[in-house]
């Protein structure tokens, strides 16, 4: 089957500019007549990778972008967001719903997306979180 | 995000409406410090209108929720719609919150 590319695009390491860059993105996937738990998923989503993208990874560096790739084949939707900084230890993310946890302000992006897709791979050192989400 | 911060009784109400995210969870912040400020130790937020809740968002509800629990208060939220109730309970802190359906039932429990 056919995967198309949806979204290929730079997003500078600037907090502010992600409410905007995500409406941007979800706007190009209605032509995929998504449900509202789907548009639900892939914004939290979004906003999670992004986050940890340009303050973690890219720790907001202004000459440092964050590439967005969405793709499809109308079965699943893959999206992929890369930062440029030293990647980080994938297999060591603390669960954040521990009861030593559970009050803690920060931890909670990855483990969302990990609930909220369908799969959710570390690719390129930890520098590219790949996330699947299959089309009802 | 809008948010509407009114009084019933010793009840401080917080009423929000759009998305809480990055992008506007230090609002929130802002809204929470100034009712503790004015020594209110018991807020309920009202979700009905909210329609969306990142990490960010989750963030600003626990320091809330503790800083309320260190002056013996109690932070209530009613009218949260299934996704966000989705997203608590796979982050479990569901537990941390009262929870109720409508805003009179969460008035009432105070």
């Amino acid at each position: 089957m056919t995967v198309t590319k949806i979204v290929d695009d730079n997003i500078p390491s600037k907090l502010d500019l992600v409410p905007g860059f995500i409406t941007a993105v979800l706007e190009k996937l209605q032509v995929l007549h998504l449900d509202e738990d789907e548009v639900f998923a892939l914004k939290l989503c979004l906003y999670e990778a992004l986050v940890n993208a340009i303050k973690h990874g890219n720790k907001e560096k202004s000459d440092q972008a964050v590439h967005v790739i969405v793709k499809t084949n109308k079965k699943k939707i893959i999206l992929e967001v890369t930062d440029q900084g030293h990647g980080f230890d994938f297999t060591r993310i603390p669960n954040p719903t521990t009861e030593e946890n559970i009050g803690k302000f920060h931890g909670r992006g990855v483990y969302l997306i990990q609930n909220s897709m369908d799969s959710v791979k570390f690719l390129n050192g930890g520098r590219t979180i790949q996330m699947v989400k299959v089309i009802k | 995000m809008d948010i509407k911060v009114e009084k019933i009784n010793d009840i401080a109400l917080v009423t929000l409406s759009g998305e809480l995210n990055m992008d506007n969870s230090n609002t929130l912040r802002e809204a929470f410090k100034k009712i503790l400020k004015e020594m209110n130790t018991k807020v309920l937020v009202d979700f009905e209108k909210l329609s969306f809740i990142d990490s960010s968002g989750i963030a600003t509800l626990i320091e809330m929720f503790q800083n309320l629990e260190k002056v013996k208060g109690r932070l209530c939220l009613c009218q949260v719609n299934k996704r966000i109730i989705g997203i608590f309970e796979i982050t479990k802190v569901h537990k941390l919150f009262g929870i109720f359906e409508n805003r009179q039932e969460a008035l009432r429990s105070f």
